[in-house]
């Protein structure tokens, strides 16, 4: 069975101006502009089979609202080929906004004026909801959103977190088969997030809906997806499995100790200088070392460190997901400069 | 045992879908429903549009009193300007202005907006053609302004400037029938200026100036036969004299037997015409669209 979205060397450029110094500049400009293109997103593949729950993540400006409006059918792209379970989302728009859902954390899908109930009422119709699943949806909506409080509220009046909540909803009344989520936690409070991912893993489990979801808070990926891709500069730079992300770079540890004494990270490079240990370039009292649990124990090199140097203070930590992340980001970013 | 259809329990297939002709007026229809309940919620806004029209109008007869006064009188007896006595200038003026407070809308600066802040991508991901819902949003808005701007001016109007109605009474529903039509091709003409958002990086120029000519070509400002011949001669070419200046002369009875039949067909022609063209021009508009921030 092939994939249920299928995504070949899409790539999309934004076309633009690129201006001229002074007046007579700006004048040349309006009458023969001169544009650059922006490779907003390069070449990018993935399969995804129907039910799966993926995170595409990246820096900001790194291309993913781009791939998601292509994917969405609001953007047609430069050149590569996406195929939603037969549709191209582009070309067949109509047919193919029957099937999905999407959600916009920076915009909202509802009506601004009409109360959310209206709004409900409207999309019920718009995607001919039968009156006991519309019945089943709202009631599901409800019990794990509680959207039940405001449907009477015009939405302009509803808070930030409230109107997200109502946009989840109203994404998944017509149970799409594909979930699309740009940023849906953006500005939410700790509460409010967790309701939305508590929220997102029911309608997956309950519903089997397939979903792509781009955020900038790893603790959204780390709770619903077993999967990510990882794009920087439009350019995909890692797609697997989460746990796969932590082991390929190794479960790395971090020892931060606090010396008596200044010393140079050069001083301690040769107390552990049998150990697979790097430390920082830095100098001072404060000193930062990396290793991988595989390769030496912590203790170890505690051992050595405490023998050598007068330490006052030590800190060990795991590398979280979140560094793993942005030091990918940032490698990506070298590669390219 | 006969399977299950295999297009409707694979997983990697997106099952076909289609609405009936019955849903597809029901869903529009509430749209109508919605926009003008929405009009209804901010009619305190409008109070003041039925005094303004008055004013307007008031203006406009005080000047073609004083036109008139001034004029030879013509075989007749009676001054005539562009063909019509005073009493029938002020007619024409106030039928114009009076259509208008029903025909009116903001679809090309909605439109553009919503091209200019991105807002489009929402109305994108929706199975449905936003120009069909933003003409259903117009008529909901002219069933609002029917009520709140059109019959209130009406009534205070007749009277006021003892106005000439048609004694054929044949032609009150051919006027009303006719400024539906002119409500379309409005609207979709103001769709279609809309989408120029789409190509233009500034179009707050381009939508003050298509409003003041619009009130030029249309007939509503000043009646055909007072402009040069040439003028005359190209706005029949256009689609504009089918939103005020037909409607209006149907009314002033100018218009009877065939030639009453064939201003309505060319503004059945423009309506749907412009329907097709705007439809035509927004989908490959949005092939190219910019999808702006976000
Ligand atoms: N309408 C546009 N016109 C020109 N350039 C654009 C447009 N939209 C996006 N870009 C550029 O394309 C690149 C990718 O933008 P995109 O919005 O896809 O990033 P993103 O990954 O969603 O970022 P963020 O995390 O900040 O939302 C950026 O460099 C951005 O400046
Ligand atoms: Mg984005």
């Amino acid at each position: 069975m092939a994939p249920l979205i299928h995504v070949r060397d899409l790539t999309r450029d934004y076309r633009l101006i690129k201006k001229r110094e002074g007046v007579a500049g700006g004048f040349v400009d309006l009458l023969r502009p001169r544009y650059r293109d922006l490779r907003a997103v390069d070449s990018v593949c993935f399969d995804i089979e129907a039910g799966e729950m993926v995170g595409y993540i990246g820096a900001n400006g790194a291309g993913k609202s781009t791939t998601i409006k292509m994917l969405t059918g609001i953007l047609t792209p430069t050149s590569g080929k996406v195929s939603v379970g037969g549709l191209v989302p582009w070309r067949d728009r109509l047919q193919y906004t029957r099937h999905i859902g999407v959600v916009f954390g920076q915009r909202t899908q509802l009506w601004w004026d009409l109360a959310v109930i209206e709004s409900f009422r409207l999309l019920r119709k718009i995607y001919e909801v039968p009156e006991n699943i519309y019945a089943e949806q709202m009631k599901v909506f409800d019990d794990l959103l509680g959207v039940g409080e405001f449907l009477h509220q015009p939405v302009r009046k509803l808070s930030l977190g409230q109107r997200m909540r109502c946009d989840l909803a109203a994404a998944l009344l017509h149970r799409p088969r594909i979930l699309f989520l740009d940023e849906p936690t953006i500005g939410l409070d700790v509460v409010a997030k967790e309701s939305v991912r508590g929220f997102l893993r029911e309608i997956r489990d309950l519903q089997g809906v397939t979903v792509i979801l781009t955020t900038h808070d790893l603790g959204d990926i780390e709770q619903l997806c077993r999967r990510v891709i990882i794009i920087d500069k439009g350019e995909v730079h890692f797609d697997g499995e989460l746990e796969d992300l932590r082991t390929r770079l190794g479960r790395r540890v971090r020892l931060t100790v606090d010396l008596r004494e200044a010393v140079t990270a050069d001083d301690l490079r040769k107390v552990t200088a049998d150990l697979p240990v790097t430390w920082r370039d830095r100098e001072g009292k404060n000193h930062v070392a990396e290793f991988r649990r595989a390769e030496v124990s912590g203790a170890e090199v505690i051992r050595q460190v405490v023998n050598d140097c007068q330490v006052s203070d030590l800190h060990l930590a795991e590398v979280d997901i979140e560094e793993i992340v942005r030091d990918i980001y940032r490698a990506a970013g070298k590669e390219k400069a | 045992m006969s399977e299950p259809t295999t297009e409707a329990v694979r997983a990697d297939r997106l099952v076909p879908w289609g609405r009936s002709w019955t849903a597809t007026l029901g869903l529009y229809a509430s749209f109508v429903r919605l926009s003008f309940l929405k009009f209804l919620a901010y009619r305190l806004r409008y109070y003041t549009g039925v005094i303004s029209y008055t004013i307007f109008i008031s203006g406009h007869y005080y000047i073609y009193s004083a036109l008139f006064r001034s004029g030879t009188p013509g075989p007749g007896g009676a001054v005539t300007i562009g063909g019509l006595t005073l009493p029938e200038m002020v007619t024409y003026v106030a039928v114009g202005w009076i259509g208008r407070s029903f025909y009116f809308n903001n679809i090309s600066r909605q439109l553009s907006r919503m091209v200019v802040e991105g807002e489009i991508a929402m109305q994108l991901i929706k199975p449905f053609h936003l120009q069909t819902v933003m003409l259903s949003e117009a008529v909901g808005e002219s069933c609002f302004r029917l009520m709140m701007f059109t019959l209130p001016i009406t009534v205070v109007i007749v009277p006021l400037f003892h106005l000439l109605g048609p004694t054929d009474f044949a032609l009150y529903p051919w006027t009303f029938l006719s400024f539906c039509l002119a409500l379309v091709i409005y609207s979709q003409w103001n769709f279609l200026i809309g989408c120029l958002a789409f190509y233009l990086k500034n179009i707050q120029g381009v939508l003050r100036a298509q409003m003041v000519s619009m009130d030029f070509l249309t007939g509503v400002l000043i009646p055909f036969t007072l402009f040069p011949h040439w003028f005359q001669v190209v706005v029949q070419w256009l689609p504009f004299q089918g939103i005020s200046y037909i409607p209006v002369t149907i009314f002033l009875g100018k218009r009877t037997g065939p030639e009453l039949y064939q201003a309505i067909g060319l503004q059945f022609a423009w309506a749907i015409g412009l329907f097709i063209l705007a439809r035509l021009v927004f989908k490959f508009s949005v092939r190219r669209v910019i999808a702006q921030g976000g």
